[in-house]
């Protein structure tokens, strides 16, 4: 890519901050401390005098450490950037040098990042995404490596022409939400607390098997669960409520870890989201690229009365490995009324700031026929069941009679599931936005900017035909791509498309009096 | 309250069409057919039952690959206003897909090798959205390239980035 000359002559190139380096080695640390630990082991293995294992063992850290060292110099002279008027430049590569560019007025979203060594530094690491959606190659450019301070100087600038526009105060920006701690109790009710003891021990298994120490042996397994089979009204209780607790715990944990210092705030035309105690985070959206907000409730924060918010914007990355929370994540886990409250501030200060009458609630049921739709497949999957085991009993009689239990159990909890799935249907369109609700095990309400709609796809099944129903999905270029009214009756859903973005599906209809 | 419905999109595509995929539904079927009654000819006791079956698979899978071309050609229907694109497709669940000219992002036309032989082309429009390109299929070369012209000039007047 060639650099223009004009206006980018004058503007020095920058590089990372110094520490960089430093930084790295620590960090290597996580890696060259367990190598160190296996170095360790083979020597013993190899009946070498005791000295010569440490000092084996020192020179693997040793080894580890310096190459990461030596790799952070690299980076800190190969790296160089620089933010001119029109773009913001970023030229990185030790062998592949690589000139790498973004105009300004594509910068949607600056995402600063500090886990704990770096803030020890007193760095942090800036991400700059833009819109883009199609290209296979990431459309961010990742700042490793700048002093805090720079990071945030970096982050207004970068987003000051929005700030500029709305003629807003730089500081102070107007809350939205902040963390109460008694939201935690809302951070157990997931799925996560009835698997955590499990991955835990899992974890543990894996640390305890760098040391060297093979406590899961077979023959010990083996032990144990004969044990758990032969005294199953001791063990049981016993699993359950250590997998339990362990759960709870690593639950409790991760809200702390993801959510502490947590503020949502409303800052000179950009949605902002801080939080993390250990790492840090601050996700800034510029809000012309928000198109609407979710409140999700997965079923068992649903039934402690628990919601969360995301947002509904162009251009946001998708979640890393190692993160815990969506990026997207606007709330931690809170009552839903308080959820509701935020979902309506943010889409109030969106670019259509009409108000919403009836809030989020309030939503048009959807037909009965869609509630057959649900039952049904529930009753035939609990029937099929039933009879699996009823033709496996007639050819082995294997079939233990308390086995008969599991479709007496299915078939409640089946319909119940069913019912509350068609119950969660929902739809209405206010001045600004397309509502609608769906979902059991996780239910989500979405809010979608009618401005926001890029187009319709339109899907009715060969059952849906004969129900009279039809899936009218609106399509966006924002959050998943498309967000669908579900099973509604034919010609309200229709009318609803044509109503939500007047003129584009109205000359396709045929309007008929009945 | 009116009954309100989706009317079919207007064009078809070429009736050419009908001839090219049933070119490539054979191309399919007819190693599949072969396939099942080759094995049983020289692998399967020759049981009247078995016969039978094999050679009701086979019937099948020509007699599919014979009438399914002209299925598709009869739901798959299309249409370009001055402010949509409206494509309807699907045989068991249809779709309809709908996107105005100012949301669309590129205009893509493709030819694939046995199309090619029939004179054909496909015209992909995709929008910002990554619920799916809108895909027209089937069209004749030339109106093909005339409509991604088409749709190229008047997205390329429409100001701002479509999403």
């Amino acid at each position: 890519m060639s650099t223009r000359q004009e206006a980018a002559v004058e503007v020095v190139w920058s590089a990372l901050h110094r520490r960089v380096p430093l930084a790295t080695a620590v960090v290597s640390l996580a890696i060259a401390a367990p190598a160190g630990i296996g170095a360790t082991r083979i020597l013993l293995g190899m009946d070498l005098p005791y000295a010569l294992v440490a000092a084996g063992a020192a020179g693997t850290v040793l080894l580890v450490v310096v190459a990461a060292y030596v790799h952070g110099v690299a980076r800190l002279r190969t790296t160089r950037f620089r933010l001119t008027a029109e773009r913001l430049e970023l030229r990185v590569g030790i062998l592949t040098r690589q000139h790498r560019a973004i105009p300004r007025d594509r910068v949607r979203s600056v995402d600063v990042k500090a886990d704990v060594v770096r803030r020890a530094f007193g760095l942090a690491v800036v991400k700059v995404g833009t819109g883009e959606h199609t290209s296979g190659e990431s459309a961010e450019l990742t700042l490793n490596g700048l002093a805090a301070a720079e990071a945030e100087s970096l982050r207004r600038t970068l987003l000051s022409g929005v700030a500029a526009r709305e003629s807003v105060q730089e500081d102070g920006g107007q809350a939205i939400a902040g963390l109460r701690w008694q939201w935690v109790r809302y951070a157990p009710l997931s799925i996560w607390v009835f698997v955590g003891g499990a991955v835990a021990i899992g974890a543990i298994k894996k640390v305890l098997d760098v040391f060297g120490l093979d406590v899961f042996s077979a023959s010990m397994a083996k032990a144990a669960w004969e044990w758990l089979i032969a005294n199953p009204w001791i063990s049981v209780p016993v699993v359950v409520t250590g997998s339990l607790l362990v759960g709870l715990v690593g639950a409790v944990g991760l809200f702390a870890e993801t959510w502490g210092g947590y503020r949502l705030e409303w800052e000179a035309g950009t949605l902002r989201v801080r939080r993390g105690l250990l790492t840090r985070r601050s996700l800034t959206l510029e809000t012309g690229r928000l198109r609407g907000v979710v409140v999700a409730e997965p079923l068992l924060l649903r039934l402690g009365g628990g919601a969360k918010v995301r947002a509904v914007a162009v251009g946001l990355r998708k979640a890393e490995g190692d993160e815990s929370e969506e990026v997207s994540a606007l709330t931690p886990p809170m009552p839903r009324a308080e959820a509701v409250r935020v979902a309506s501030r943010v889409l109030h200060a969106s670019p259509s700031p009409v108000a919403m009458a009836g809030g989020l609630d309030d939503l048009r049921p959807h037909p009965k026929a869609a509630r057959s739709r649900r039952v049904r497949p529930a009753l035939a999957t609990v029937a099929t069941l039933a009879a699996a085991m009823a033709v496996a009993d007639l050819l082995t009689g294997w079939i233990p009679a308390a086995a008969w239990a599991l479709p007496l159990i299915a078939l409640p909890v089946a319909s119940a599931l069913a019912l509350d799935a068609y119950r969660g249907l929902g739809h209405r369109l206010t001045g600004s936005h397309l509502l609608t609700r769906a979902g059991s095990a996780l239910r989500t309400t979405v809010a979608l900017d009618r401005g926001g709609i890029v187009g319709w796809r339109i899907r009715q099944s060969f059952f849906q035909r004969r129900l009279g129903l039809i899936t009218v999905a609106a399509t966006t270029a924002a959050g998943d791509g498309h967000y669908d009214v579900l099973d509604v009756d034919a010609s309200e859903g229709l009318d609803l498309a044509a109503q939500a973005v007047p003129g584009l599906l109205e000359p396709f209809l045929l309007r008929r009096e009945s | 309250m009116a009954e309100v419905t989706l009317r079919p999109p207007r064009n078809l595509a070429d009736p050419r069409a009908i001839a090219w995929w049933t070119v490539q539904s054979f191309l399919l079927a007819v190693p599949l057919a072969a396939a099942a009654v080759a094995g049983y000819w020289f692998f399967a006791p020759h049981s009247p039952a078995l016969g039978f079956a094999v050679a009701a698979l086979a019937a099948a899978c020509l007699l599919l690959a014979a009438l399914a071309p002209r299925a598709c050609y009869r739901v798959q229907r299309w249409e370009i206003t001055d402010e949509a694109v409206y494509v309807r497709s699907g045989w068991l669940t249809h779709t309809w897909r709908v996107a105005p000219m100012s949301r669309i992002q590129t205009v893509d036309t493709a030819r694939g090798p046995v199309q090619r032989l029939f004179g054909l082309a496909d015209v992909t429009v995709t929008t910002a959205s990554s619920a799916g390109a809108i895909k027209i299929e089937a069209l004749d070369h030339e109106l093909a390239a005339e409509l991604a012209a088409r749709l190229t000039a008047i997205t390329q007047a429409t100001p701002g980035d479509a999403t």
